[in-house]
């Protein structure tokens, strides 16, 4: 709900974004911030976590205040790190963590009963995480007190990201589009579009995924299995990219631009391209304050693979307390690990003198992982902010226009062992001409790998394996 | 592959996640009428299909 309600329109994101627009700059944080505010509690109230909900407004109150203590490599941030952990563990893992513990014991006496989620703490978690730990590293600047409230309670994205950066944001705040027109007409239409997907095209497949339950499930004919997951696969993202078109669209119409989320990841002809399409800002977060500070892929070849694996199953995690979600973390963690080793192992000679060009099976197997058959890797031929067609005809990687806040750091991320994923002029391994058939097959595969993933998502895991077994074998 | 990246291009153009159309398609989707008539598709499909109240799946999953 939220988005698709009356009052998030005519209540906050209308009257909040020509107020912004009319206030003096000096007071444009204040108009975020106070807005941000009554959006927490009105929604806290009606919607989620009742008057314990609204009441932890507290958390961005304290969070402002003791963020204004943070310098770099000070003790202090990483304290602000601990107690934003602590706090999504209290709210969100409280019951699942001790119900692990007291597991032996046949019930659980420390079960919280009253439990309840703060609004997007999910999400806010994320800010607050990333402003510690860039302030010690001294990467994100102090700011004012006021700019730093309207980042963490700026309410567009607060709930659902798309998960911001505060060095990034700030200039943006200070300095927000003067194009109304544009970034109204822009903005309209993208909260259009985003309603319309979610309306049209989300909430109409509810009617397929409703029956992915274990009595449905049982007694459904095997064909029609598939068809549910699948469905369940485009109605997430629909229902989260409709999502993120609304936030987005609605942080426009205050003359700001947030980070894009999707670009088309059911198109990708791999794993790793996927994860790098899907939940972008997601992605970006868990290799910036997971995966590099684990050690990133400049450890030792088996290291990188338990990195990858930690950070897939923290991102299972955090989407939801329950085994189910751990092991669709580890799911994906295992593709891309299976990737990795493709890719490494491409790139040593004996594969690309033995790797057969002509076998299409083949080729489409090593499209699956994102590689060609042979060649040495080449570099993009695409300048800084140019077409997004190189010359081969390919979609360039990367897109300078769609990744506002992107990051360029020489760290890598865990598709690539050449160390180049943030480089905006990345190398694609092996990029090269490509029959459309093997092009084909690799997106099969891929499609079919990650909406496989979807049950552990959509199903506890009983009920997830359940369907496995009746999906493979009856 | 070409047609599929403007095909891409256009469809981002229509959705306001791309501000410029793409090179080649025809003047008059960029006018204001032309959005208005957009809009109004799609706030007819939205009447359409509204009322379903499903919650969205990433808040507070």
């Amino acid at each position: 709900m939220i988005f698709n309600t009356f009052a998030y329109f005519a209540l906050f994101l209308v009257p909040a974004a020509i107020v912004f627009r009319l206030v003096r700059p000096a007071f444009q944080p204040w108009t975020c911030l106070l807005f941000g505010a009554g959006f927490f509690v009105y929604f806290s109230l009606t919607q989620v976590g009742g008057a314990p909900g609204a009441f932890c407004l507290a958390i961005f109150i304290w969070e402002s205040i003791f963020s204004r203590f943070y310098r770099p490599r000070s003790w202090i941030c990483l304290v602000g790190i601990a107690q934003t952990i602590l706090f999504l563990v209290i709210f969100k893992y409280w019951n699942f963590f001790t119900g692990l513990v007291c597991a032996p014991l046949g019930r659980n006496p420390l079960f919280w009963r009253g439990a309840f989620l703060p609004l997007g703490i999910s999400f806010f978690t994320f800010e607050f995480i990333h402003y510690a730990v860039d302030r010690y590293r001294g990467t994100a600047p102090r700011g004012k007190f006021g700019e730093y409230l309207a980042f963490i309670l700026f309410f567009p994205t607060m709930v659902a990201g798309p998960i911001k950066r505060y060095q990034d944001f700030r200039p943006k705040l200070i300095h927000p589009s003067l194009a109304w027109e544009t970034d109204w007409r822009q903005g309209i239409t993208r909260i259009l579009a985003g309603l319309a997907k979610k309306f049209a095209v989300a909430d109409l497949l509810t009617a397929l995924t409703d029956h992915l339950n274990h009595a449905d499930i049982a007694k459904a004919a095997r064909w029609v299995l598939p068809i549910w997951l699948l469905a369940y696969g485009m109605k997430i993202y629909a229902d989260f990219s409709a999502y993120s078109d609304i936030a987005i669209g609605s942080a426009r119409l205050f003359g700001l631009r947030v980070p894009e989320n999707f670009d088309w990841p059911y198109l990708r002809t791999n794993i790793a391209q996927f994860w790098k399409h899907w939940h972008m800002s997601l992605y970006r977060w868990l290799v910036d304050y997971v995966f590099i500070p684990l050690g990133g892929s400049r450890t030792s070849p088996p290291r990188v693979y338990v990195n990858v694996l930690i950070t897939m199953l923290l991102s299972g995690l955090w989407h939801g307390a329950g085994l189910n979600f751990v092991v669709w973390g580890l799911w994906h963690g295992m593709l891309l690990c299976a990737y990795r080793l493709w890719s490494n192992w491409r790139q040593t000679p004996l594969a690309s003198a033995t790797v057969p060009g002509p076998a299409l099976i083949t080729v489409a197997g090593l499209r699956m992982t994102g590689l060609e058959p042979v060649g040495p890797p080449r570099p993009l031929p695409v300048p800084a902010a140019c077409p997004q067609l190189c010359a081969a005809g390919e979609v360039a990687e990367t897109r300078t226009v769609r990744r506002p806040n992107a990051q360029v750091t020489e760290e890598a991320g865990w598709d690539n062992p050449k160390h180049q994923v943030f480089s905006e002029h990345r190398q694609v391994p092996g990029e090269g001409p490509v029959s459309w058939c093997a092009k084909l097959a690799a997106w099969g595969l891929t499609f079919v790998l990650v909406n496989l993933g979807w049950a552990f998502f959509c199903m506890d895991l009983p009920t997830s394996l359940f369907f496995f077994r009746r999906l493979f074998l009856g | 592959m070409k047609i599929l990246a403007w095909a891409e291009m256009f469809c981002e153009y229509l959705g306001g996640s791309r501000d410029e159309l793409p090179p080649g398609a025809p003047a008059f989707l960029a006018t204001w009428w032309f959005a208005g008539l957009w809009w109004g598709l799609l706030a007819v499909t939205i009447l359409l299909f509204c009322g379903q109240t499903s919650k969205f799946i990433y808040i507070d999953f």
